[in-house]
């Protein structure tokens, strides 16, 4: 028999006395004394501040990527002279810029925007509590994960330069000038390379993102509010939470694999040398058995933020909740088991290939199930077409109809086999990773804004930001899609080589399109950044609940006080019940019996 | 203005036709979707009773639309599978009796092209090697045997839809046959370093009296 009181959520309510008393103290200090930017950006332990310094951490870094992209797509369709900002390009920065534009977009913008700041932002004040289960833990992951930016930037600056052999490091390329085939490196020469800075950020920022990721499961596991029961959780939560689970289960392999190969390069250990007994290939597994549900790590906290957007502003509960859960849950667990369709043509088994196949393509069958849901969700709703809600659609829409389906194209290994490494598997891939990060990141960041800055955002700029990045979102891309078709490899500096197969009148274009589309969507974030800061001093005020939403922080502040709650939500119902027939109102807060 | 590159062989028009039959099958699937997508948003000032949107989807008679979409997606892909399999199966699993046998060598930022030379056998003292030049004959099948120097390459005849990277250390045999004469690209299609985008060869498949003249004069060399 479960002995009353031992439950966790109970034990927490047992102690509230004590922490409410905590808490009160930090209240009391913040209204008697305004925290200096000093105490709030270094010192603060609140969850709010944290998941702020990594929203703008995350915003600087993606700076870096889009002049990045900027600069290589110039050279792409305008030659790599007198690029406006840049100067000339040579070869060698051409590959440096693709490598890092890939992994600052994927580890230092999407993982931190998705993972850290939304987990941080909303797992504390959806579960009704006041902070993360470990404060503390909270700020070291933060300062860690500041110092693998650092760390990468300064691979800029190593004498040999930044490296640049493609996000996926494939060795033995990404150790050859070093370890294997150069005798006279010493073991400082080989340190002081963006190779070793390049895995070293890598690995900081694996490090950042399993302290945060503990964190939460902890912190959703232990300190939900009373009432707060699994089945209760907005879906947002269970996505986070998820993704955390999933990139804890496959990271280790990389992790191993990422301390082989620094080995190889500082010392010669040649674990993935060839003609040393090692094999190139059991680096491309380590890499993908991570790489792929690294995917679905950035996919799940956005899906969910766009699955609270769209119940939200359809007016409608969720349709199917329990059942998203489980078809996310069955997607993750497909993701570990489908990573050598990355490899199709690297000289695995072909035999092999068949099994990677079958299980990619029916990974398409869950993700089925969750977009009709969210489809059902709409079906017969009262739609509002806010700002937030717009960027939900979009995200779903190019996410489905261009991420998602093109993905059979390239699970069919036949088709793979001539796709691979084209600009067919970028558009691909951009397809799902650019409305994950950002359409679904920015519906995220128009939701919640009114709540943690405690003003609305501009409506006219909100607009004008998100059918701008729409889109010339879709004409960056669809233009790559067919240039892959017609047979244009990836990470080439200049295609003057393949003048028949590459360089006619319609491909030069078809490159000019996406770059000058790219340049726009580039300008029209100037759009958001200016309605960020704005907003932030001039906009409107926003109430507690701007959008009529159940969950519960919309019960409190805006912006929410430190300590969140005073006092503290008892949780009554799920957060869906919008339209509820016994309801007057169309909707019904978490805490409302 | 063509969606793919011409086709130089049975098999790259079997890719081509394979990518249309997906494409079918997205396409019937986004053609649903757009209307579950599109008619809310178009119908959303209707007005609707309480009762009528409080839909949970909480048992399993209620989202028997979802289940049907499933099934409908789900015979899609088996047809997929169905269609892929035997295209593999004749590219990458088998390796019909070669005509004729090249080895090509990916390297820091070429590609080295070994001919077995006049006895017919590859890796014998009468080899002969020649750079970023194959030339193949049309209609035979020709055994690759694809290996790399020092990084990672890869062998991509985007006309002939053949890709195979090449690997230090390991010899990965394929074959491909060609029906159509004339100039080819050869790419790199994985990155391997700064020369990465000069990394091209050319194919020439010719027929089989300029083919042994030109193999001739290769030996001749």
């Amino acid at each position: 028999m479960i002995k009353h009181g031992n439950q966790p959520w109970q034990k927490y309510i047992k102690n509230k006395q004590t922490l409410t008393n905590k808490v009160k103290q930090s209240i009391d200090m913040d209204t008697h004394k305004k925290h200096g930017f000093w105490h709030r950006y270094f010192f603060s332990l609140d969850h709010k501040d944290i998941g702020f310094q990594y929203l703008l951490t995350a915003m600087f870094m993606a700076a870096f990527g889009g002049f990045f992209v900027y600069v290589f797509r110039y050279n792409l369709a305008f030659g790599p002279n007198d690029i406006p900002l840049y100067g000339d390009l040579a070869a060698k920065q051409y590959n440096q810029l693709v490598t890092n534009h890939g992994a600052i977009m994927i580890f230092w913008v999407g993982m931190p925007i998705l993972l850290a700041v939304i987990g941080n932002f909303l797992i504390p004040i959806m579960i009704g509590t006041d902070d993360m289960a470990f404060p503390t833990l909270n700020k070291i992951s933060y300062w860690i994960f500041l110092l693998s930016c650092v760390v990468l930037l300064l691979g800029f600056m190593m004498p040999t330069g930044a490296f640049g052999g493609g996000w996926t490091m494939y060795p033995p390329l990404s150790v050859s000038d070093f370890g294997y085939n150069n005798p006279n490196t010493t073991f400082w020469s080989n340190f002081f390379t963006g190779n070793t800075f390049f895995l070293l950020a890598v690995a900081l920022e694996f490090v950042s993102m399993l302290m945060g990721g503990i964190n939460f499961v902890v912190t959703t596991l232990n300190k939900r509010a009373k009432g707060m029961t699994l089945m209760r959780l907005p879906i947002v939560v269970w996505m986070v939470n998820i993704a955390n689970l999933l990139f804890m289960f496959s990271v280790g392999p990389l992790i191993a694999g990422a301390f082989m190969l620094l080995m190889d390069i500082l010392v010669g250990t040649g674990f993935f040398d060839a003609y040393r007994g090692g094999d190139p290939i059991l680096w491309q597994h380590l890499f993908w058995f991570f790489g792929h549900p690294e995917v679905y790590v950035l996919l799940l906290p956005s899906i969910g933020a766009v699955g609270e957007i769209i119940s939200t502003f359809s007016r409608k509960p969720l349709f199917g909740y329990k059942m998203v859960i489980l078809m996310v849950l069955i997607a993750a667990i497909l993701s570990l088991v489908v990573w050598a369709h990355h490899q199709f043509v690297s000289g695995i088994d072909p035999g092999a290939a068949n099994i990677f196949s079958l299980l990619t393509i029916i990974i398409s069958i869950p993700f089925a199930g969750m977009v009709l849901s969210y489809l059902g969700t709409l079906w017969n709703g009262d739609i509002k077409l806010e700002i937030p809600m717009l960027w939900a659609l979009g995200m779903l829409a190019t996410f489905t109809f261009f991420g998602g389906f093109t993905g059979l194209h390239l699970g069919s290994n036949v088709f793979d086999i001539y796709a691979h490494d084209t600009y067919f598997v970028i558009a691909h891939f951009h397809y799902t990773l650019f409305p994950t990060v950002f359409l679904g990141g920015f519906a995220a960041f128009y939701y919640w804004y009114p709540k943690f800055s405690g003003k609305m955002m501009n409506k006219t700029l909100g607009l004008i930001h998100f059918w701008g990045t729409f889109i010339f979102f879709n004409t960056i891309f669809i233009p790559l899609f067919w240039l892959g078709l017609q047979g244009q490899h990836r990470r080439i500096y200049n295609y003057s080589q393949w003048n028949d197969l590459l360089m006619q009148p319609e491909h030069i274009m078809a490159r000019q399109i996406a770059t000058v589309s790219l340049i726009f969507l580039l300008l029209v974030q100037f759009v958001f950044l200016f309605n960020f800061f704005y907003s932030l001093k001039k906009g409107k005020k926003a109430s507690k609940n701007p959008w009529h939403a159940n969950t519960l922080e919309w019960q409190t502040d805006s912006p929410p006080s430190h300590g969140n709650f005073n006092p503290y939500p008892i949780v009554q119902r799920w957060p869906y019940d919008y339209n509820h027939p016994d309801k007057e109102l169309d909707y019904c807060p978490q805490t409302e019996s | 203005m063509n969606v793919f590159p011409e086709s130089i062989s049975q098999i790259g028009s079997e890719m081509d036709n394979l990518f249309w039959i997906i494409t079918a099958v997205v396409g019937i699937a986004s053609i649903i979707t757009l209307f579950l997508f599109v008619y809310p948003i178009v119908t959303r000032k209707k007005k609707k009773t309480k009762e009528e949107m409080y839909m949970v989807g909480n048992n399993h008679s209620k989202r028997k639309w979802i289940y049907i979409g499933m099934l409908l997606l789900f015979l899609g892909d088996i047809y997929i599978l169905i269609k892929e399999h035997p295209v593999w199966e004749s590219v990458e699993q088998s390796l019909p009796e070669p005509d004729f046998k090249i080895a090509i060598i990916g390297k820091q930022w070429m590609w080295n092209i070994i001919y077995p030379g006049p006895d017919g056998k590859l890796y014998t003292d009468d080899d002969v090697m020649a750079y970023n030049e194959l030339h193949v004959p049309v209609d035979k099948v020709i055994h690759l045997d694809i290996k790399a120097l020092d990084v990672v390459h890869s062998v991509f005849l985007p006309q002939a839809r053949f890709k195979q990277d090449a690997l230090p250390g390991r010899t990965i045999t394929r074959w491909i046959k060609l029906n159509k004469t004339g100039e080819y690209d050869i790419s790199c299609a994985e990155i391997c370093g700064t020369g990465h985008s000069i990394m091209r060869g050319i194919m020439y498949v010719e027929d089989d009296k300029t083919w042994e003249s030109t193999m001739a004069k290769i030996y001749k060399k």
